[in-house]
């Protein structure tokens, strides 16, 4: 397993660890979402940083009371098709607020993390079969979107608008 | 017609270079089949049978004369000299070259065409009617909603990877000629009390296994809403809807299961958090879209046209022709005239590459270059003068598509069937090249009168058999192609599901037994004005089970 940003490969210094096993004082773990919520008293004060990993379909009310505190949230792709991530990422972004790590895990594609980054993700847990070599070549393949999205990348349509106002031209009609 | 700015460029451009890219690494060996298949399935691009077949979109069915002299010069540059139109007014070739994938998508970006989201788990190509600007009974034109939805839905950050493919149907006329209801999403552009344009919005409608007929879930919605509204149902569709079985995945399934009343509820409890997002468009945005699909300059004529009504009492088939195959259009002195893509004996929706190019010079002398693609697979010139409709019918008899069969029985609908499609139990299209040979009589078909016959190759209902007055699904019994039939579905503004009539037939009877059919609703109905889909609802299926199974 290799974490990987938009730019490349990515120093990670998160470990998993398991349902029993203690906390390393000062390490930055990932737990599951059972443990974060029997556990959050004891593992916000013994480890240096915690993060969560959850399936794409979570319900995000229960991760809502430590948003704040978490500093990696890792949403696993059940498969390549699972589309729930993208909402998942977008309303813990847009509705909820959450600004720190938001990791995808599982079995998706390198064409698809362009839309995971557009959707508030910020890092790629992937296999070793992964192609990091073609990543940053699908994140270029586009330079402009018809909406908006949690990346705040401004869309075609507000595009649109600012050259409208700078008195370009606009399309004729028929 | 809208025409593309410098964005709607830089994404096709954008697209083609991706999926070229794509091409190369699985040429090259890079990708195996199953890592490249997700890929393909974004662009359109299906292995068949015994090729690759390749979707092109046709927005809302409306296609340039320049735009089909295109898809005429890719039939023969890249398939067998022919292309077919599509229930979802599209169009496929199906005989098509991987390698020459990429060349083929630049030919089409060239003029402002692509095969973007024709296939796969995304909002598909967005239908309207093939009337829209022109039908009088029109409350706004649906081109205009349809190419904001074509926008907003490319290339969808969030709703790319749904659990199932997403249709949106939209009609701006109460006539329903887009059969919404049978869609995922059916948008009805409406009126309300205080004269305000809105939206109807019906959530839920499909054909497949379970074919329903979709709810309304919101009577009206104020139109510069459209774009949070949607994103508010296809955020409940992609969170909620099931993943784990792909017939139970089309939103269809989840509106069932939660019942119109939940699902409502939670979209509407949605919708205001999105509302403020900024996915609305911009006034601004709305109307310059909007100003793309103006009225053309029209001329001034005043009915009747003398030479129109000339020709007509001259000529007894010419007044057939135009009785079933000229739309009223708004404007006095003009018509739209549907071509019928089903000749005696043709397979219906194709068009080889020399009647596409006729096609496209007839709408730039007669129909300001304007060709629109119907669901029924058909072709619309939408505007002709009333003076030249003789002109334009006897042109389209040049070309074999003359035939006044409009809406009859012989207007088949039929999917690709066996003789393509890799999940076929039976074949279509011989099936519907026998109908149409049984009944070609032309006096027969308009003493028959509107009749609706549809035919799908297996339960997909690509061919839309439950909405057809007559459907016919073909299904295998112990490895033999043996054919069901329904009675009673139609797909317009009345929307029904057609009912299992009995045990199905085998290749050699189907004929015979729509035959039975319809000679039952001759010896059954009122008068000659009462069609077959209004008899069949007055006296249920009794008379026909008894026609075709005798008296049990
Ligand atoms: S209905 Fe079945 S046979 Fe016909 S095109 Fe669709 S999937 Fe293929």
């Amino acid at each position: 397993m290799a974490v990987v940003d938009r730019n490349g490969p990515l120093k990670d210094a998160w470990t998993r660890i398991g349902e029993d096993a203690p906390a390393p004082k000062g390490a930055s773990v990932i737990v599951s979402l059972a443990r974060l919520k029997n556990e959050h008293n004891s593992l916000f004060s013994a480890a240096g940083a915690v993060g969560v990993e959850v399936a794409s379909d979570v319900d995000l009310a229960d991760l809502e009371p430590f948003l704040a505190r978490l500093g990696v949230i890792v949403v696993r792709m059940a498969t390549m098709r699972d589309g729930r991530v993208f909402s998942t990422g977008r309303l813990l972004r847009e509705r909820y607020g959450y600004a720190a790590d938001l990791r995808a895990v599982g079995d998706f594609i390198p064409d698809q993390v362009l839309f995971l980054l557009r959707c508030g993700f910020t890092s790629f847990e992937v296999g070793e079969k992964f192609p990091v070599e073609s990543l940053k070549q699908s994140v270029a393949a586009y330079s402009v979107w018809y909406q908006k999205a949690t990346d705040r990348a401004k869309s075609v349509v507000e595009l649109r608008g600012e050259n409208s106002s700078r008195g370009a031209p606009k399309g004729s009609s028929s | 017609m809208y025409i593309y700015d410098t964005f709607d460029h830089t994404v096709t451009r954008e697209r083609v270079a991706e999926f070229s890219q794509q091409v190369k690494r699985r040429l090259a060996g890079e990708l195996s089949e199953d890592q490249f298949r997700p890929l393909r399935l974004m662009n359109g691009l299906y292995l068949q049978l015994h090729a690759y077949m390749l979707r092109v979109a046709i927005p809302y069915g409306t296609l340039s004369s320049v735009q089909v002299h295109k898809l005429a010069d890719i039939a023969r540059k890249y398939d067998r000299d022919y292309g077919h139109f599509t229930t979802r007014q599209n169009i496929q070739y199906n005989w098509i070259k991987l390698d020459q994938v990429p060349d083929l998508l630049a030919e089409l970006a060239s003029v402002e065409m692509h095969a973007n989201q024709t296939s796969g788990n995304c909002i598909r190509n967005v239908t309207a009617d093939q009337f829209a600007g022109v039908a009088g009974d029109e409350v706004e034109d649906p081109r205009i909603v349809s190419e904001i939805i074509r926008q907003w839905s490319t290339f969808h950050p969030e709703f790319s990877f749904l659990p199932r493919k997403f249709k949106i149907a939209v009609t701006g006329a109460p006539k329903d000629r887009a059969a919404i209801q049978f869609h995922d999403i059916g948008i009805q552009i409406v009126r309300n009390s205080a004269g305000e344009v809105g939206y109807a919005v019906y959530v839920g409608g499909g054909m497949g296994r379970t074919p329903v007929v979709a709810p309304l879930i919101r009577a009206f919605l104020p139109k510069a809403e459209i774009l949070s509204y949607l994103e508010a149902i296809l955020r409940v569709y992609n969170r909620y809807g099931r993943r784990d079985n792909i017939y139970k995945a089309r939103i269809k399934i989840l509106v069932r299961d939660l019942g119109p009343a939940e699902f409502t509820r939670q979209v509407e409890a949605e919708w205001p958090e999105i509302r403020p997002s900024g996915v609305n468009l911009p006034a601004a945005e709305e109307a310059r879209i909007e100003a793309f699909f103006a009225p053309p300059a029209y001329e001034k004529i005043a009915e009747p046209v003398a030479s129109f009504v000339e020709a007509k009492a001259k000529d007894r088939a010419f007044a057939r022709w135009v009785s079933t195959n000229v739309h009223p259009h708004k404007i006095p002195g003009y018509g739209a005239v549907t071509i019928s893509l089903k000749p005696i004996g043709g397979i219906p929706g194709d068009a080889s590459s020399a009647q596409m190019h006729a096609i496209a010079d007839l709408a730039d002398t007669f129909s300001l270059s304007e060709v629109r693609v119907t669901h029924v697979q058909n072709l619309v010139l939408p505007n002709v003068k009333q003076s030249e409709l003789f002109a334009v019918w006897q042109r389209l008899g040049e070309i074999g598509f003359a035939d006044a069969n409009i809406g009859l029985v012989t207007d088949i609908i039929a999917c690709p069937g066996l003789d393509y499609c890799a999940l076929a139990n039976a074949r279509s299209i011989p099936v519907a090249q026998q109908l149409s040979k049984r009944f070609a009589d032309l006096d027969r078909q308009h003493n028959i009168g509107p009749l609706q016959i549809k035919i799908s190759g297996c339960i997909n209902a690509c061919g839309h058999h439950h909405a057809g007055h007559i459907g016919i699904l073909g299904v295998d019994k112990a490895g033999q192609e043996f054919y069901q039939i329904t009675l009673g579905g139609a797909g317009d503004e009345t929307a029904s599901i057609g009912q299992l009539i009995g045990p199905g037939f085998a290749g050699e009877d189907i004929v015979g037994a729509v035959d039975k059919v319809v000679a039952t609703y001759i010896a059954i109905r009122s008068s000659t004005s009462e069609t077959f889909i209004d008899a069949y609802r007055r006296v249920g299926a009794a008379p026909f089970k008894e026609s075709l199974y005798g008296r049990r």
